[in-house]
């Protein structure tokens, strides 16, 4: 299972774009999430920001797709993940870092 | 006897199931998170009793609310007073796959006796997929049944499973090692492309309602509309039915006073009980069209989307779009919508919550709103669209919301915390069900008829008995009612409230009305009923004779702000567990009712 990740992403990886935050992709855009790094600014619950999600779905390997924004500032974005949709803040998107699908 | 937990994402169908097997009174909804109170009930159908408990949705036992936290402790049997459950049904929905079984993994390392549920079948089929339950139940070592909760024949195969005989034997045969997350995620999804043979995507048509409910300018344009709509239609549609329960309440009201002797039993059964009650219960059906229309919001998905528009917004105040939920439900009432700040992750931000849901507009204040503007603003029409009552009672609410919002931005500012992540499910939107919007508007208003049977009848007798002993003095020169022990409080306490133009009458109603806003509309019927002798039957033309219009304004600016319910402070109490929050918060609202009153009062009068 763990090889599969790994094959998807180093397929993509070989064609060396470097990873952007989620937060600046467009509407519409597809993306492949390669990495969720840390944000200062939840400070110490960032682990378990980044845990949470996870478990949500938002995990390395995960196909993901802008749908939406907020009223203002393109936030909220709304993100469609493995069929579901979310609400992510910006501070929560600049977390998953992605390469263009 | 067994006892089962229901265990599943927020939004997967977990309540209407719950509803289906037991045939209980629970609220369903699309939202996230609604259910947080303990919720309980026997499973009907099987041959021996089963109890049901309907755990809070939850996402992950990694838990970031208090509400996924009462999940989990409940099934790892933590709570005290609570044995952990002998089997538990986690409940997926066949539409949200990789969502569902993501906890379904988890709970599979606990090692208890479990059975998958696949909800939503129905919605699943009609998108084209077909599941290979068999398989899958073999990967799991689980059982796995299919059920379609909001149809009646969609749980006789689940009812089947849930034999107790056979039911606490569901284990999985192997344990999992605790694989991180990522391992579980690619697991899940090799399970899905080996036995789902058509991959779940949202509909088409889905998708395109969400360019426009979610879209910057559409949205809010279409959020507005359905606010404003819900606010015409509680004022328009209940008209007819307020006119039929008007009507039947005069008319007994006449019988009785055509059929009984004249002397006290007559006068309690018209004037105290049957006016008091009656006053009250005219309000009924507008509740109920308001939680009708709260009640279709959430169980569309669409409430969500409202939070997803209103974050930003709400940021700026220091709250965010999941503090939208508890706000709009404080609009029916401030009790559950209290209740729901549970689901808020961040501490700071969910007692701010609290603070401010009872300056949402409840539907216990409408009685006094309608009442009042009925009698003070004429019925003429503004735009050729609205009318001016209408207006009005549009901007009591706003001022209810503007003030809320002022005061969590106060409250912010020294609360001040690092980021919270808002990570809202924006759940597919579904048709709301018309037997859980009955089940919903059957529990509404069984509540408020128990209130108007207990609380509020027990009030209206005391408040007549007030009102009438003792009985005026040989040759007294005022009405019955000054000389009463409802006279005397009144203008005991009216000096405090003068400056606020209110008369002692006014002041009477506040006492009784500590207990439920309502009681207000059913204390002045009585105090002019009995005070009044001027052959004009309707309590509005009463008071448009008694109360100048600056008065009767600062009486709404006051019922705008204070917090005239017992039930909402003992809620308060409860939900923060802190005595100074408690204090704080009914000091603070009785100040703002204060003044607002005051500054209503006096501006009023320079322009009126």
């Amino acid at each position: 299972m763990k090889a599969l990740t790994v094959e998807i992403l180093s397929t993509h990886t070989s064609s060396a774009v470097t990873p952007h935050s989620l937060a600046e992709c467009s509407k519409g855009q597809q993306v492949l999430l390669v990495e969720l790094s840390a944000n200062p600014a939840f400070g110490d619950q960032d682990l378990a920001v980044t845990a949470r999600m996870k478990s949500l779905g938002f995990v390395p390997g995960a196909q993901l797709k802008v749908i939406g924004y907020g009223l203002f500032g393109r936030d909220p974005l709304a993100i469609q993940v493995n069929g579901t949709k979310f609400a992510l803040r910006r501070a929560e998107a600049q977390k998953l870092l992605v390469i263009p699908l | 006897m067994s006892r089962y937990a229901l265990v599943g994402n927020p939004n997967c169908g977990k309540t209407s199931l719950f509803n289906r097997l037991t045939g209980a009174n629970a609220k369903v909804a699309n939202y996230p998170g609604v259910t947080v109170e303990r919720r309980s009930g026997f499973i009907q159908g099987l041959a021996s009793p089963v109890e049901l408990i309907d755990l809070p949705g939850t996402y992950s036992l990694a838990t970031s609310s208090l509400d996924e936290q009462v999940a989990k402790d409940m099934i790892l049997g933590l709570i005290p007073g609570e044995a952990p459950p002998d089997l538990l049904i986690a409940v997926v929905d066949a539409t949200n796959l990789q969502l569902g079984l993501g906890l379904v993994f988890e709970l599979l390392a606990l090692r208890r006796p479990m059975l998958v549920v696949l909800n939503q079948m129905d919605a699943a089929r009609a998108r084209g997929m077909v599941i290979d339950i068999q398989g899958l139940a073999q990967d799991l070592g689980l059982p796995v049944v299919a059920s379609v909760a909001v149809r009646r024949d969609g749980i006789e195969e689940l009812l089947k499973a849930l034999e107790p005989a056979w039911a606490i034997s569901y284990c999985t045969a192997e344990g999992l090692p605790d694989y991180s997350v990522e391992v579980v995620h690619s697991h899940i999804q090799q399970l899905l492309s080996k036995h789902i043979h058509q991959p779940a995507h949202t509909p088409a048509w889905q998708n395109r309602l969400d360019t426009y409910v979610m879209h910057p300018v559409w949205g809010l344009i279409i959020l507005l509309t359905i606010l404003l709509v819900v606010f015409q239609a509680v004022f328009a549609w209940a008209e007819p039915f307020k006119d039929v329960i008007e009507w039947g309440v005069d008319n007994l009201k006449t019988l009785t006073e055509e059929y009984l002797p004249k002397g006290i039993l007559r006068d309690f059964l018209s004037e105290g009980i049957i006016a008091g009650v009656g006053g009250v219960l005219v309000f009924l059906p507008q509740i109920i069209i308001l939680f009708f229309f709260i009640l279709v919001l959430e169980d569309s998905g669409y409430l969500a989307r409202a939070a997803f528009l209103l974050d930003k917004p709400m940021r700026g105040i220091g709250l965010s779009g999941r503090a939208f939920i508890p706000l709009l439900s404080s609009f029916a009432c401030a009790v559950p919508g209290i209740m729901a700040t549970r689901t808020i992750g961040d501490p700071k931000e969910r007692w701010i919550s609290i603070m401010v849901a009872p300056l949402m507009t409840c539907s216990a204040r409408l009685p006094v709103y309608t009442l009042i503007i009925a009698a003070f603003i004429p019925a003429s029409s503004f735009l050729g669209i609205f009318n001016l009552q209408g207006i009005t009672l549009f901007a009591l609410y706003l001022a209810g919301v503007t003030s809320g919002a002022l005061i969590a931005w106060l409250l912010r500012q020294r609360k001040h915390s690092q980021s919270f992540p808002l990570l809202l499910e924006l759940p597919n939107y579904r048709w709301p069900m018309p037997f859980h919007l009955w089940m919903g508007l059957r529990e509404r208003a069984t509540i408020f008829l128990r209130r108007v049977g207990t609380i509020i009848l027990a009030l209206t007798v005391l408040v007549w008995f007030l009102c009438t002993y003792p009985s005026a003095p040989d040759g007294a020169t005022g009405s019955a009612i000054e000389y009463s022990f409802a006279g005397v409080i009144g203008q005991f306490i009216q000096p405090i409230f003068a400056p606020l133009g209110f008369n002692w009458q006014m002041c009477i109603a506040l006492i009784p009305a500590m207990a439920a806003r309502e009681i207000a509309v059913s204390t002045l019927a009585t105090v002019y009923a009995v005070s009044i002798e001027t052959g004009v039957t309707g309590l509005g033309d009463n008071l448009a004779a008694s109360w100048s219009i600056p008065v009767a304004l600062a009486y709404l600016a006051w019922f705008i702000y204070a917090p005239q319910c017992v039930s909402t402070i003992a809620v308060v109490r409860r939900e923060t567990n802190s005595l100074k929050s408690t204090g704080f918060f009914v000091v603070y609202l009785f100040a703002l009712a204060y003044g607002a009153a005051l500054i209503t009062y006096h501006l009023a009068r320079q322009f009126i």
